[in-house]
């Protein structure tokens, strides 16, 4: 296929001449200034990808106020203590070295939607044509009587966002005696990453079993079941850890008494315990949120789905742990590495004046460790619906694992290092 | 609309071929041509850019992965291997299971994108 031919059908595609005039208005205009908010698995994939997929036709400044890239997968491993932190770890050089994006080392203050520009920490201003928000989720501590306070003192962690907390959590496991309670306590949901509360109750047993044999895991699920490969998780509670993992159901955390280690429930007696891993109800992250943009029941942003754009304010996306999902779409990682390759594509045509793919599909794969290198699997594939305008998952694609296995151990870490250097490298 | 993704796949694959041929160096070349962004090519490679999220950019591991590869693999092999796991003649841990959420239409489009040159 030549050149011209090429060209004619794309301008086809577009209607006729008016779109051959579009295409060369695109190619004499300056270059589109796109912002984006948080270098996670969904800001920093947006910003590359619009980078390829424009052939660097767009100008990408990336605001992050960490320098180095984390992974919240696999994290429960450094809870657990067979990992260090330093092997999730990847330093945001690519995206600027290999890719031109322009990372600045800082938070957003303000987004003004109207002028189209961000405030960043140090009072600059950065102006866009678009701008895409993705960070992640923040917590609404506030939920549980005494959490704000024992967050503050250390004494209930979450660890919900890898870093410092992650290698705090551990070393209160560490520091835990042997016959001690280590309580993780899971929200309703949707929050972040469904699996994860139960691989980190395996990641914590494991440690036990090997080092603290007498001591226990206690989940406190709000849900009235685990919320994700539920037979799986439990299969490795009673054939792995037997007596380990005390797995409690319907249970929901109401207060936190930080001096006593006391957890209270809505309806059942209060708990002791040696850690506290409390994890509250979780939102949009704070910056998406206080913007106005959370425009689902005030917690989640509501976006159209063909090109992530918020529903409440014009050229602006949101991508990642912070919008209302489509039906049976996690808050994952991978699921916002996947977003942000549709986001990316629909700001590359929305910018060159083109429509934007009529049918992006999504993946998700979410790889769970049940011991140090057994792993159990669930996968989704959602395609767009045109008519009821949401990703909806594919039926009779996706699946679990049969079961926990060595091989997909092996794959699990390789995903990981694919999907992070997909993401940052 | 899905016939005509498909035949534009040949125009686009070879111009993801030369990006591959100068690596990492790619995108500061193009970046300094004054070049129209087709469609095409970003409808195609933002598909295809599903498979990176465990296959690599570009379907290209990192060193010493254990995933398997796809990016030694012709359009050919990767259009029979997936059709195999789409239609459950091939086994697998993940893949049957992802290969049953794409259409064969997209199968191919991601085959003309990833596949060997």
């Amino acid at each position: 296929m030549n050149r011209r031919l090429f060209l004619g059908q794309s301008a086809a595609l577009l209607g006729a001449s008016a779109g051959m005039n579009k295409l060369a208005l695109a190619s004499t205009k300056t270059k589109a200034k796109v912002v984006v908010v948080g270098a996670g698995y969904g800001g920093a994939t947006t910003a590359k990808y619009m980078r390829m997929l424009s052939n660097n036709g767009i100008e990408v400044t990336l605001v992050e106020p960490n320098s180095d890239f984390i992974s919240c997968p696999l994290s429960n491993l450094v809870v657990g203590g067979s990992e260090k932190i330093a092997a999730l770890t990847t330093p945001y050089d690519g995206l600027t070295n290999k890719y031109g994006i322009k990372m600045v080392k800082d938070r957003v203050t303000k987004i003004d939607a109207q002028k189209k520009t961000v405030t960043i920490g140090d009072g600059s201003t950065l102006s866009y044509d678009k701008l895409v928000l993705a960070p992640g989720i923040d917590m609404n501590f506030d939920a549980i009587e005494g959490l704000a306070q024992a967050s503050r003192d250390g004494v209930a962690l979450q660890a919900w966002k890898a870093g410092p907390e992650t290698v705090a959590l551990h070393q209160q496991l560490a520091d835990m005696p042997d016959g001690g309670v280590f309580a993780i306590a899971i929200p309703l949901a949707p929050y972040r990453c469904p699996p994860g509360p139960y691989e980190r109750a395996c990641q914590v047993a494991n440690y036990m079993q090997q080092n603290k044999p007498k001591s226990k895991v206690i989940v406190l699920d709000a849900n009235p079941d685990v919320s994700s490969k539920g037979k799986l998780f439990k299969a490795a509670w009673s054939d792995i850890y037997p007596g380990m993992v005390d797995y409690r159901p319907a249970h929901r955390v109401v207060g936190v008494d930080g001096k006593n280690k006391t957890i209270t429930f809505e309806f059942e007696e209060a708990l002791k315990a040696d850690v506290l891993n409390i994890l509250p109800p979780m939102h949009a992250g704070n910056l998406v949120k206080d913007a106005g943009l959370a425009n689902m029941n005030n917690r989640w942003a509501e976006v159209s789905f063909l090109d992530f754009a918020s529903t409440q304010a014009k050229d602006i996306h949101i991508v990642g742990d912070s919008i209302q999902t489509a039906p049976r779409m996690p808050k994952s990682g991978h699921m916002a590495n996947q977003q942000a390759k549709v986001t990316a594509a629909a700001i590359v045509a929305e910018i060159n004046d083109f429509p934007v793919n009529p049918n992006p599909v999504v993946t998700n794969t979410c790889y769970s460790f049940v011991d140090r290198s057994q792993v159990v699997h669930v996968a989704s594939v959602h395609q767009y619906d045109s008519e009821k305008a949401t990703f909806l998952p594919v039926k009779g694609a996706g699946g679990l694992s049969p079961e926990a296995n060595q091989l997909e151990g092996i794959y699990a870490w390789g995903w990981a290092k694919n999907i992070w250097a997909d993401t940052v490298a | 609309m899905h016939n005509t993704l498909f035949q534009r796949t040949r125009t686009q694959s070879r111009r993801l071929a030369i990006g591959l041929l100068f690596g990492a160096g790619f995108a500061t070349l193009t970046g300094a041509v004054a070049e129209t962004v087709d469609p095409q090519y970003v409808y195609n490679s933002s598909l295809a850019a599903t498979c990176a999220s465990c296959h690599g950019t570009n379907g290209v591991s990192v060193a010493g992965n254990r995933v398997p590869l796809i990016n030694t693999l012709t359009h050919d092999q990767i259009t029979e291997r997936m059709r195999a796991y789409k239609d459950g003649e091939r086994t697998g841990t993940i893949m049957p299971q992802i290969a049953k959420g794409y259409t064969y239409e997209q199968i191919d489009i991601i085959a003309q994108v990833l596949g060997k040159k």
